[in-house]
């Protein structure tokens, strides 16, 4: 007991709480900002490189053009319709009430933590017209355009990050203010749209950017997606791009170094410059909604277009959510199964996964906890509002530009052995779900009204006493599910992976080899997608189940 | 039982003075209200007690003992927030124990804490409930407890009645003085309410812009306030501003538009620009006889046991008078009335430098 208390005197000093501080930011900075952000420099010190190998190569040019324009094409074909689809479904699933609404709101979130790897391949065979050695005769076949396949399959996990943005914000709307104004004489039409929607500006932002930014950094899925398309050849987007060129660059020609990192300067650039403009342009532009039509959207709030509206709303999540997520399910019947299938390289490779993303997750939260807590117990302050902006980098930076920036930052962008390349990927999956962890508890902590935490100094606890006894179990379940969030995202990450080790065993890769590399395995990976989509559901069904309690709770 | 003593104490946030040549001196045992106008660092006051806040300069002195880089947890003064921050997760009981548990006191002698305290403040009935489904006065009383239980020695409350409704708020006045009075316990109770300093301190200490103006006994703060503001803070007053013509045993003042009013004996020089000030309880009005000026009834308003009369009087900002309620209907809107007061009841200030209507302004 003594050697108890002698610990906690020691580490509650002002210095010793000083210096561990200095420490996570230390951390923050050198492990996560900078090697997300690294690859910038390359621009300065290795200029020449890039004017030979890159701009003056008019056929890498035209590449890279390409696949920045598709992917920047998709990214928003993708959030204008996550938008007009999820709008009425965050109002569904906050203001109305019905049966099975708790199995919709599962349903909604399943493509959340599910790896893209597994989505590309299902979407996929569900929309793709699909070459002769992979058909599935139960899928639609319809879509021969790599672009509209692409869009299809993003909408499928970037969908769940809409609804849940914009039904976040509804839910803080009182919607006292719509009553009011139907006192008033509004149609409901009116009154939503003139009222409401204005008010929903903050959750657009966060839905658009996290849309987005999800899209434009998807790797895994998107490989799939396009290997299972006959006639996709040449076809890239951003991350796709980097995909095949680390793979060059490691294997055959290290010229290709200074193209990459040309490329993921470019995204990285994009992206965050995007992200300042719509937060600038949200914050200024005022909508016109202030212009009201009465007849017809009276006419249109009665009868039958209420229910029209909700109705398709379940079929687009039905049809362009659900189906294709879950239709890999019908591959157990239709594919022949392998004999020779490597179901002990598939096991290693589940291991492999399931180390990073434990690792990751406990480094996410003994370091970010304490972050979380200086971003947000210091508000007035510069320092942690500079960090707290600092935080969203890595979550809109493309996750493949952020694994190449990384490695180059570590390795210099070479080739290393297993050991490395497992540390390296570590490195890689924290930089971009410590933003996670660190943003689930902020928002927790700053619920928290700072007097209870002051309140029990007063009465004499140290510090760490009255975090851990008073602040701790109010933000327990956050805690829990940044760790979850974190946890999955790491298991399902395809393009950092590839960018900092071409060959990481990984689950996600594993899945990618047997369909990209002939000859395709198609049966084993069907099996190892059904795995890992089962393996994420009981994941999701522990962040629902912590994440509800949290509700009840406070 | 400990005192408290700030010395020289500064704080700025930005371009606030929230502490600025703060000195406050607090007794053993003592009973003492920190009265002030919203804003006027109050509760800034408190935390640079309790160590919550660090201060730019100055000392802090509890028991004599410097305790200026003291961290929160050591220095025996236990705060009571306004909103009680009763943790919410832990039952009654487990919050009187959080003191306890957290010094790690043998079990016997916590249960016989818990014991004593639920005793003291009546929730022997309740100790397995979550703050949640207390009302608002057991939640104040499970603070309470939870501060005793601590050890602390000083216990601040930081508008502790505000909460609660007003009936409640006025019993538990006296509750919450004998309590702390019989544990012989230092109190600093922060309050914007003039009643509630009044009924429950030994000794007011009024506070603006994060200074002291003037600390003493309530009747002393009360009739012999030291400067206009006080004067119209701690019960409301009326002021009239002129020089003084006359000294002797009481004072007597010429004002600008020729009017000759009477004050208390006064230290100020012949001649003197004055601010003289008299309660509107003590300002006396009649229809006729002896008076020092005129006013016109402007509106008379009914409050129980008193009429609250507003008057037009030339010469000043605002013209009130509190007389008894059987006087109802004597007066009317308009009625010509004659005004004046006993001269022992009115003080003299010097004129505040920046003009009187700055003097009383109230952020």
């Amino acid at each position: 007991m003594a050697r108890l208390e002698r610990v906690l005197e020691f580490i509650s000093r002002r210095s010793i709480r000083k210096g561990w501080l200095a420490l996570v930011i230390l951390f923050f900075l050198s492990f996560v900002i900078i090697p997300t952000i690294f690859v910038l420099t390359y621009a300065f010190t290795n200029w020449n490189a890039i004017d030979s190998v890159v701009l003056n190569d008019p056929v890498k040019m035209s590449m890279i053009t390409n696949a920045i324009i598709n992917s920047f094409e998709i990214a928003g074909f993708v959030t204008l319709i996550d938008f007009l689809a999820g709008l009425p479904m965050a109002w569904i699933m906050v203001r109305k009430k019905f049966r099975g609404k708790q199995l919709v709101d599962t349903l909604i979130d399943m493509p959340l933590v599910v790896p893209t790897a597994a989505l590309g391949f299902s979407a996929a065979l569900f929309w793709g017209i699909t070459p002769g050695d992979i058909v599935n005769p139960l899928g639609l076949g319809v879509v021969s355009s790599p672009l509209l396949l692409l869009i299809l399959l993003h909408i499928v996990f970037s969908y769940p990050y809409m609804v849940r943005s914009l039904s976040a914000i509804l839910e803080q709307i009182d919607q006292n203010y719509e009553t009011a104004g139907r006192t008033l004489g509004a149609s409901p039409l009116t009154a939503a749209r003139t009222i409401t929607l204005p008010l929903f500006r903050a959750g657009l932002v966060t839905g658009i950017i996290l849309c987005l930014a999800r899209s434009l950094s998807e790797t895994g899925g998107t490989v799939i997606a396009l290997a299972t398309l006959s006639g996709s050849g040449g076809y890239n987007t951003g991350p796709t791009l980097i995909d095949g060129w680390k793979k060059i660059a490691q294997n055959t020609d290290p010229n290709y170094n200074a193209a990459l990192a040309f490329v993921s300067i470019l995204l990285i650039i994009i992206a965050l410059v995007l992200m300042i403009i719509i937060r600038l342009v949200m914050k200024r532009v005022h909508l016109p909604m202030g212009k009201v039509w009465p007849r017809p959207e009276k006419l249109l709030s009665r009868g039958f277009f209420p229910k029209l509206k909700d109705s398709s709303t379940m079929v687009f999540l039905a049809v362009a959510v659900l189906l294709p997520s879950f239709f890999i399910f019908t591959c157990v019947f239709v594919f022949n199964p392998t004999s020779n299938g490597n179901w002990s390289g598939f096991g290693d490779s589940i291991i492999y996964s399931f180390i990073v993303a434990g690792v990751v997750t406990c480094v996410d939260l003994v370091l970010g906890v304490p972050l979380a807590l200086y971003i947000a117990r210091g508000r007035s302050k510069r320092l942690p509002e500079v960090i707290d902006t600092l935080v969203n980098i890595p979550l809109i930076v493309p996750t493949a530009a952020l694994g190449y920036s990384l490695s180059l930052f570590w390795v210099g962008g070479n080739a290393v052995n297993s050991d490395i390349g497992l540390l390296l990927v570590i490195l890689a999956h924290i930089a971009f779900t410590y933003p996670l962890v660190v943003r689930n508890v902020t928002g927790a902590v700053e619920e928290v009204d700072p007097a209870f935490e002051e309140t029990a100094r007063t009465l004499g606890a140290k510090p760490i006493q009255a975090f851990r006894r008073v602040l701790l179990p109010m933000i327990k379940s956050s805690i829990l599910a940044g760790a979850i969030m974190a946890f999955t995202r790491s298991l399902g990450e395809t393009g950092a992976t590839r960018a900092v080790v071409s060959n990481a065993n990984t689950a996600p890769n594993f899945i990618v080899t047997l369909i990209t590399k002939a000859p395709k395995d198609l049966y084993s990976a069907a099996m190892a997608c059904i795995i890992l989509i089962a393996i994420s559901y009981v994941l999701m069904l522990g962040l629902r189940y912590f994440t509800r309690r949290r509700k009840g709770a406070i | 039982m400990p005192s408290v003593r700030l010395e020289k104490v500064e704080k700025r946030y930005d371009d606030i003075r929230a502490a600025e040549d703060l000195n406050l001196e607090v007794r053993d045992g003592e009973y003492l209200c920190l009265l002030g106008p919203t804003g006027a660092g109050k509760t800034t006051a408190l935390r640079l007690i309790c160590g919550l806040t660090d201060l730019d300069s100055g000392k802090v002195f509890i028991g004599g003992k410097d305790v200026t880089d003291l961290e929160p947890e050591r220095r025996g003064t236990a705060l009571l927030s306004q909103t009680y921050s009763l943790f919410p997760q832990l039952t009654v009981a487990e919050n009187i124990l959080f003191g306890p548990d957290i010094r790690d006191l043998p079990e016997e002698q916590r249960r016989r804490t818990l014991a004593n305290m639920l005793d003291l403040v009546r929730l022997t009935k309740r100790p397995d409930a979550f703050p949640g489904e207390l009302s608002g006065g057991m939640s104040q009383r499970t603070a309470l407890a939870r501060a005793l239980a601590s050890g602390a020695e000083v216990l601040l409350f930081d508008e502790p009645l505000r909460a609660l409704d007003a009936r409640l708020r006025i019993s538990l006045r006296h509750e919450l003085r004998s309590l702390a009075k019989s544990l012989k316990i230092t109190v600093i109770h922060v309050t914007h309410d003039q009643d509630e300093a009044l009924v429950m301190a030994d000794r007011i200490a009024l506070i603006r812009n994060g200074h002291v103006l003037q600390i003493g006994e309530p009747s002393q703060v009360y009739d012999n306030p030291v400067s206009p503001f006080v004067a119209n803070f701690v019960g409301q007053s009326n002021f009239v501003t002129g020089r003084i013509i006359e000294k002797g045993e009481k004072t007597v003042v010429r004002t600008e538009s020729g009017m000759t009013v009477f004050a208390r004996q006064c230290a100020m020089e012949m001649g003197e620009q004055v601010v003289v000030g008299v309660k509107i309880g003590n300002t006396e009005i009649a229809r006729e006889g002896d008076s020092f000026f005129e006013g016109i009834v402007e509106r008379v308003l009914f409050e129980g046991r008193n009429l609250h009369v507003d008057l037009l009087v030339e010469g000043t900002i605002h013209f009130s008078a509190k007389i008894p309620s059987w006087r109802l209907g004597k007066l009317a809107s308009g009625d010509k009335v004659m005004i004046r007061w006993s001269a022992e009841k009115a003080s003299v200030f010097p004129m505040p430098e920046k003009g009187l209507r700055e003097e009383l302004k109230v952020e």
